[in-house]
């Protein structure tokens, strides 16, 4: 993991200098499965590998403003990528048509599933893992549906049939229980 | 733990998870810059969730995709995809359900509106006769599908409106027109239509219109959004074709 971190930031070295096999890179690092992390929120492969072309482009151009003391260098570029696909996620959500119809319920509720029960993955002695798991079911379930699959709080108080109000204070709350535990 | 850093971090969290608005988001993005703990606090919640990302099941190769990041890096202006528009000709679809009360008929309505689009295109083609030519024509829809009005943007910062029927607006509001030119711009005014007439609007200039850019009108209070984007309820909208 840190072998693999330097060699990212490594290369994030090289894409502010120029070097365009450093950003090859980073694509051969990390390219498959940035793909997949901005499919989880947009649903469609080809959606996701739009926003993760953008995303290199953005890497590529704002390489010389990764520091160290913006956290981790995969951090740095992963959240590149998760930002472009919300972002594609909130502007559809404002401004296209939505999908109505029972097959996108189903799907939804499979791909809400998938994100409530992901963390049970994490390795064993990964701290997020050990920390969601003290959280309580609705907490940990909002928290992985934000996180995993970009939801909103209106789109969890909607799938979850809960005021809004109640689904802010599960993300509040959870958060706030996941930074202490994880302190 | 001061009630500050608490709020630091809490507000970190909700960026990093894109819980923010816009506002907010572009606010914490510049304060970043400048306030050294706030960067600390956001790359901390980066740093937590990243497991979670790590956890993604890369899935075959993308193929072709390296191909495309270098053809738009040796001509940026050639290969920058616009995502709202991306897919293959069904825009609709492209995007996700992301609303808890979806109208029931939209998709068959947004759908039969492609239809109809590409056959007013052709059967509108007088209009394709007019100079200049547009470079993208879209033919707005409402809710039930019916063409009710048409845009021709002509991608040098000017567009023309063509109300096909007498929209009704309310006392002291103002219809305007919106395209979407790309999810970094986000949506973008091209000017006011006061009343249900042909108009040529002069817009902002923005990049080439293309094949599926959504244009819309919305309601927005008189003088225009006061935000920026539309903020009104929508009156119609539409994908744009590009003439043969």
């Amino acid at each position: 993991m840190q072998e693999h971190q330097e060699k990212l930031a490594d290369a994030l070295a090289g894409c502010a200098k120029g070097d365009r096999n450093a950003l090859r890179t980073i694509f051969e690092l990390e390219g498959a499965r940035l793909v997949a992390v901005a499919q989880r929120i947009l649903r469609r492969r080809e959606l996701a590998e739009d926003v993760v072309q953008e995303a290199f482009i953005q890497i590529w151009t704002k390489a010389g403003q990764y520091a160290p003391d913006r956290g981790s260098a995969r951090g740095w570029i992963y959240a590149i990528t998760r930002n472009r696909a919300l972002n594609l996620v909130r502007d559809g959500k404002r401004l296209e048509f939505t999908e109505p119809d029972n097959l996108a319920d189903l799907h939804d509720a499979e791909h809400m599933d998938h994100a409530a029960n992901i963390w049970a993955d994490l390795d064993n002695q990964n701290r997020l893992r050990e920390c969601l798991s003290r959280l309580d079911e609705t907490k940990r379930r909002s928290i992985l549906m934000v996180y995993v699959s970009g939801y909103t709080h209106g789109e969890i108080a909607g799938r979850l049939k809960v005021p809004l109000g109640t689904a802010k204070a599960w993300v509040r709350r959870g958060l706030a229980s996941l930074r202490e535990c994880m302190a | 733990m001061s009630a500050g850093k608490r709020d630091i971090d809490e507000l970190a969290d909700e960026y990093v998870l894109g819980l923010l608005d816009a506002a907010d988001y572009a606010r914490v993005e510049a304060d970043i810059e400048t306030d050294s703990s706030l960067r600390a606090a956001v790359a901390a919640s980066r740093d937590r969730f990243l497991a979670l990302d790590l956890l993604a099941k890369p899935g075959h190769e993308p193929e072709g995709l390296w191909g495309r990041i270098a053809a738009t890096l040796d001509d940026p202006k050639a290969g920058v995809p616009v995502v709202a528009a991306a897919g293959d000709g069904d825009p609709q679809t492209a995007i996700r359900t992301a609303n808890d009360n979806p109208v029931a008929g939209w998709r068959l309505a947004a759908l039969s509106g492609i239809a109809a689009s590409l056959l007013l295109a052709v059967g509108l083609g007088w209009s394709l006769l007019l100079q200049p030519e547009p470079r993208v024509i879209a033919v707005l829809l409402d809710g039930a599908g019916e063409p009710q009005a048409i845009v021709e943007d002509f991608g040098n910062a000017s567009a023309r409106v063509m109300p096909l029927v007498d929209f009704e607006v309310p006392e002291g509001r103002t219809m305007q027109v919106w395209t979407l030119p790309s999810q970094e711009l986000g949506p973008v005014s091209l000017g006011l239509l006061p009343r249900s007439q042909d108009m040529i609007l002069d817009g902002p200039v923005l990049p080439q219109p293309k094949e599926a850019q959504l244009y819309e009108i919305t309601i927005e209070q008189a003088g225009g959004s006061p935000t920026g984007r539309p903020t009104g309820p929508i009156l119609v909208k539409g994908f744009a074709k590009m003439p043969r």
